[in-house]
């Protein structure tokens, strides 16, 4: 099999924006999906609402759509009643960190055996631009007109601190890294958090100084500095600019895991 | 094996000219039917993945195909034809 045959053909093409990050990350999660060797039937992919949620809508597999932010909490519920599942979450910032905060900080605790995908537009792409609680400072959108002032949350750290086994950020230029990333959440027991930075031509992008498609990939090209790079930045003494996005592993551990068959 | 776009999924976002390490997608000029202008192949010949998969048995680089946002990448199988010699440059 090969991560084209995870899709559901005549769903295709997708309702996404012309450059939306999210088909990217849909590849690079079903590569990873792939490479497991996993069958279909075994496999059940579950989201909440937005542009990200509808992912599991074109995969072949089991599915379910929930309402806004419960995907962890219904995944939380398939993970108990059958551990033999894999279950994989597509979210957003806003389903995540937003509505939904609850349920990520609850099931890093937990620990609960899940890989869970965030593509982290910084927006809430499907209503129109509103602003997230990962919107950059200074970032505008429809409910921050003059720019936000806010901190933004960073969703990683807040994985990480409340107990995820694997945490790990790409962006949707690295596909590579990313795919890797998928698989190795996949395949470490316990919760399993990737976040994945995507461009959102139409919410974010356009006005943000990316006016172009190509615009915003080019920027996390640019502004990526590796986990371990930034580390030895900081032992030096020398100072990581605000805007750079740090990239990388950012947490392995082995904390005992809810939902895995002893 | 030959690269080819699927037109009636490409929507022209053109994130495929700015990964392939031999520059082989290029902006397109002209819309097609659909409105979408799609990108130019230049010698798709010389993809790693049209030369190699075969003998390797499994998909090398590939990583056009991964960034596409609309699953619009792909390899055909080609036909018995006639050899051509393919210049590569390093
Ligand atoms: C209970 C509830 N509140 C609000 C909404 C409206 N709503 C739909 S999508 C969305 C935001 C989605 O943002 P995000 O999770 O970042 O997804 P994106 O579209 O950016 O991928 C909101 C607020 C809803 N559908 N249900
Ligand atoms: S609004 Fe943004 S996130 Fe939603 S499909 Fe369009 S580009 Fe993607
Ligand atoms: S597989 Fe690699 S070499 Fe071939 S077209 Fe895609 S990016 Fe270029
Ligand atoms: S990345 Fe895909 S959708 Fe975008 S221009 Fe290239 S072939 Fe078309
Ligand atoms: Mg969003």
């Amino acid at each position: 099999m090969t991560y084209e045959d995870w899709f559901r053909e005549d769903r295709l093409p997708h309702i996404y924006c012309v450059g939306c990050g999210n088909g990217t990350v849909i590849n690079c999660t079903l590569s990873a999906v792939d490479q497991m060797g996993w069958n279909k039937e075994e496999t059940v992919f579950v989201s909440g609402i937005g542009c990200s949620s509808r992912a599991p809508g074109y995969i072949v597999t089991d599915s379910l759509h929930t309402t806004h932010g419960r995907a962890i909490a219904f995944a939380t519920g398939i993970k108990m009643a059958n551990p033999d599942l894999k279950v994989i979450v597509f979210t957003g910032d806003g389903d995540l960190a937003a509505i939904g905060g609850n349920h990520f900080i609850h099931g890093c605790r937990r620990n609960i055996d899940l890989t869970v995908v965030c593509m982290n537009n910084m927006i809430y792409g499907m209503t129109g631009g509103q602003g997230s609680p990962t919107t950059p400072p200074g970032a505008l959108s429809t409910t921050t007109p003059y720019g936000s002032r806010e901190a933004a949350f960073d969703l990683c750290g807040l994985a990480a601190a409340a107990g995820a086994n694997y945490v790990a950020r790409y962006t949707s230029y690295h596909v590579t890294e990313l795919t890797r990333a998928v698989r190795a959440g996949l395949e470490s027991p316990g919760f399993s958090f990737i976040e994945a930075l995507v461009q959102c031509p139409t919410n974010y992008g356009r006005r943000n100084k990316f006016r172009q498609v190509l615009d915003q990939i080019e920027y996390f090209k640019s502004h990526a500095l590796l986990v371990q790079k930034a580390n030895r930045m900081r032992e030096e003494g020398k100072k990581i600019p605000d805007d750079m996005i740090i990239i990388g592993e950012l947490a392995r551990r082995n904390r005992p895991a809810l939902g895995v068959r002893k | 094996m030959r690269l080819v776009i699927d037109e009636s999924r490409c929507k022209g976002c053109n994130l495929c000219t700015l990964v392939c390490p031999y520059r082989i997608f290029r902006p397109g000029t002209t819309a097609n039917r659909r409105g979408v202008i799609v990108p130019e192949l230049d010698r798709p010949e010389r993809c790693a993945n049209c030369r190699l998969q075969h003998l390797y048995g499994r998909r090398l680089c590939g990583v056009c195909q991964m960034i596409c946002p609309d699953q619009a990448i792909t390899w055909e199988e080609e036909g018995p034809c006639e050899p051509v010699k393919v210049a590569i440059e390093y």
